[in-house]
């Protein structure tokens, strides 16, 4: 019988050798690699994310827990058929056109990714276009726009405006965030969501992508 | 005849510390010119690029890989000493080794309403009373924005504050600005004030300031303001924001070290345009807090930092950029005080010569005035205390000491007239009535709620001189050329 508390500790402890060799063991006895990733990985996974938000976790630790998650994934990963793998969603995202910030932004979106989201990461200073074209390319859940300049902020609406005329808003849930973005101010735009930070905004996504 | 004197006398008058050795400067210095030479760093300006590549770094498309002699030569270059004048045209500061002067910061997001306490966006009339209150207060020694203001084109946001800060305040000015164009702009509002162009250049009377993006990668705008000042003789600030853990290693030495590299981009490019053109390096180094993900202005790892980056660049021989008076807190309370007045404190110690941020809070996202004014109290206090002490034989006092005698005072003696006052510091804001006449003159007030008081009297009565009406004029129709510049660009797009 595989062992799923150790292999969620494993997660939670970051100890990615043990993740990968719990892992290659259950897959060995025959367990279901959904099953290993559902009770085993994303179990674990969920407890960092909690704990993360609580204060008791630090995000060094919760890059290492991520990592030790993904050593498990990477084992399963071509055992199950696309369609069968289990994601919590697809997000691109990046920082907007004219700003250069971007560790908030990369917080961000490893924290979705440690939630068993597919996470595209653009970059910085993205430009509407670039965003649209990469929801053509992707087609995400989910686009996430980091602004943490005043006047980067517009382009956030220019990227909602450019995703509407290119009739690509539909498909898509966008959600803001950086230092200077509110709430208000999302809603202003038209965006779907916004937090005011990385556990949140994981949160939000995870919502909006309708995994939660 | 002096009595006490002794050959060979060492002689520390101020209560500077040291937290590295020569030695170890040395060896982050070091660590720094391996960072350029091996792992390189990105420079997003071709011109910049090119400049280089002909001054023989390796360049692969963006990333640019410096020759560690080079760097070497341009430190040597660069001067060890800058000094800034006043709108007047008088000395205000000589940024060099052992001299420390302070001021606010640039750009926040938010302004602290000096009456509601209310936190909102900035206002141009924040940012005159920002350069009125800079002007006022005795121990801010030049300005700068405390918040960008909106309601005016956003894309000259920069200029109109610039323009706020001239008219208000006599004090120097260190300015951000967005890009070249809006700096131009910048030169031409200091070249009427100054009365020419080469006037300002033989007497400045603001930096420029240019931030590189952690980890290694020059911007165009960042490269492009710094070989605009020296090409203009205007000196500049090149200042990153480390922060340790999340865009450099998560020790110390690592940090400076990344945090060295960094200014040194764009010291060399400044000096192979102009050889001796005035940098200033900095800035601000931090720490990413694990737990909260802010990007901390309290923390000890900050005043290490700051210690550590001060005292790299004296053994560099540049002048260098700190950071001091700022919070985390998001209001006007204990922690925003303690955090204060520890660095700046540290910074005075570790001897930074151009101290920003006092006035930030809520970790830089807020500019607030009150903690400008708590700042003026705690630097006066730390400036006392950095004089030291002198020790000769009117200081020993040996003579009064006898004619007194045992029992008696020193309370009616000449030698106590001549040098209380100067001997000790007088506090404007920190209380020390005795209880009764706190409770009654003082209405039993608060720290903070004297600074309010201070803070409003100086908002209520203090102008600086007016420029003269030619000068102002002239700013007006600069302010009008970019207006119209920014609107054909519009309609351009
Ligand atoms: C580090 C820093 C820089 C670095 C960035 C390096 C890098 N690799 O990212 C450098 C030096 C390049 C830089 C440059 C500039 N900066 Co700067 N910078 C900062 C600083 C000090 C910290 C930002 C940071 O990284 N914080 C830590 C991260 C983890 O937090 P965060 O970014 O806020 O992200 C969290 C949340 O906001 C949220 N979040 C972020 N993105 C998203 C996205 C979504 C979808 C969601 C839901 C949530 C979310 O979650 C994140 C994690 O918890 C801030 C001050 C501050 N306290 O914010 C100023 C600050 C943001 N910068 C500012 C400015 C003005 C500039 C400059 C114009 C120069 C200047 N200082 O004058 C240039 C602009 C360059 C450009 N074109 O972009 C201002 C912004 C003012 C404004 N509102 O317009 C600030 C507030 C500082 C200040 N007071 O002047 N900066």
């Amino acid at each position: 019988m595989a062992d799923f508390e150790a292999m969620a500790g494993g997660v939670i402890a970051g100890d990615f050798n043990r993740v990968a060799e719990l892992t290659r063991q259950a897959v060995g006895e025959g367990v279901e690699p959904v099953e290993i990733i559902g009770q085993g990985l994303i179990k674990g996974m969920n407890v960092v994310g909690a704990r993360f938000k609580a204060g008791e976790m630090y995000v060094p630790e919760v890059m290492m827990a991520a990592r030790a998650m993904k050593a498990g994934m990477e084992i399963v990963k071509p055992l199950i058929a696309e369609s069968d793998l289990p994601t919590a969603g697809k997000v691109i995202i990046g920082t907007v056109a004219g700003d250069l910030h971007d560790i908030g932004k990369n917080l961000v979106g490893m924290m979705m990714e440690s939630a068993g989201m597919d996470v595209v990461n653009l970059g910085v200073d993205i430009s509407p276009e670039k965003f649209a074209q990469a929801v053509r390319e992707h087609k995400p859940d989910i686009v996430a726009l980091s602004a943490l300049l005043t006047t980067t902020m517009l382009s956030m609406k220019e990227t909602i405006e450019v995703l509407q005329e290119e009739g690509l808003r539909g498909a898509v849930k966008v959600i803001v965030g950086g230092a200077p973005v509110t709430g208000d101010f999302a809603v202003e735009i038209g965006a779907d969501g916004w937090a005011p930070d990385a556990a949140s905004a994981k949160d939000l996504a995870l919502e909006l992508a309708g995994k939660k | 005849m002096d009595r006490y004197v002794r050959a060979r006398y060492q002689v520390n008058q101020t209560p500077l510390f040291q937290m590295l050795s020569a030695d170890q400067c040395g060896e982050i210095y070091l660590a720094a010119l391996e960072i350029l030479q091996r792992t390189g760093a990105k420079v997003y300006d071709r011109q910049s690029r090119e400049i280089l590549a002909k001054a023989g770094c390796w360049v692969e498309e963006e990333l640019v890989r410096f020759p560690v002699g080079l760097t070497e030569w341009a430190v040597k270059n660069a001067p060890s000493k800058i000094v800034i004048y006043n709108r007047e045209g008088q000395v205000a500061m000589s940024l060099q080794e052992g001299n420390t002067y302070y001021g606010p910061g640039p750009t926040n997001t938010y302004h602290r309403d000096p009456y509601t306490g209310e936190r909102r966006k900035a206002l141009l009339s924040d940012t005159e009373n920002v350069g009125r209150v800079c002007d006022a207060l005795p121990h801010i020694d030049y300005a700068m924005d405390l918040g960008t203001p909106t309601g005016v084109t956003n894309t000259l946001a920069d200029l109109y504050a610039f323009s706020a800060l001239v008219k208000n305040t006599r004090k120097p000015i260190v300015h951000w600005g967005f890009d070249i164009e809006q700096y131009q702009d910048i030169l031409d509002i200091g070249v009427a004030v100054a009365g020419g162009l080469d006037k300002l250049q033989q007497k400045p009377f603001f930096c420029l300031y240019s931030e590189p993006s952690s980890p290694l990668l020059h911007s165009r705008e960042a490269i492009a303001k710094a070989v605009f000042a020296a090409q203009n003789r205007i000196p500049i600030v090149y200042t990153p924001c480390v922060m340790l853990g999340a865009t450099t290693p998560a020790t110390l030495a690592g940090t400076i070290a990344m945090g060295v590299a960094e200014s040194l981009v764009g010291i060399v490019v400044s000096q192979l345009i102009r050889e001796g053109s005035p940098i200033i390096m900095g800035g601000v180094y931090a720490i990413m807090d694990m737990k909260t993900t802010v990007f901390s202005y309290g923390s000890p790892e900050f005043h290490i930092l700051q210690a550590g980056i001060a005292e790299v660049a004296r053994y560099m021989g540049i002048p260098v950029f700190g950071t001091a008076g700022c919070t985390d807190s998001h209001t006007m309370d204990g922690q925003a005080a303690g955090e204060a007045a520890m660095s700046i404190l540290i910074a005075a110690q570790a001897g930074a010569n151009l101290v920003h941020d006092v006035g930030y809070t809520g970790s830089g996202s807020c500019g607030s005035l009150e903690q400008l004014v708590l700042g003026d109290e705690i630097i006066g206090m730390v400036r006392r205390f950095m004089r030291g002490m002198v020790i000769d034989d009117e200081t020993l006092a040996l003579d009064v000491v006898d004619k007194v005698g045992p029992g008696g005072h020193f309370l009616g003696e000449d030698h106590t007239m001549k040098h209380f006052k100067s001997e000790t510091w007088f506090p404007t804001l920190f209380n020390r009535m005795r209880y009764h006449a706190w409770k009654e003159e003082a209405k039993g007030s608060s720290m903070g709620e004297r600074i309010k008081d201070k803070l409003h009297a100086i908002l209520a009565n203090h102008q600086a001189p007016a420029l003269p009406g030619d000068v102002l004029q002239k700013i007006e129709q600069i302010i009008i050329r970019a207006e119209e510049r920014e609107a054909s660009k519009k309609k351009r797009r």
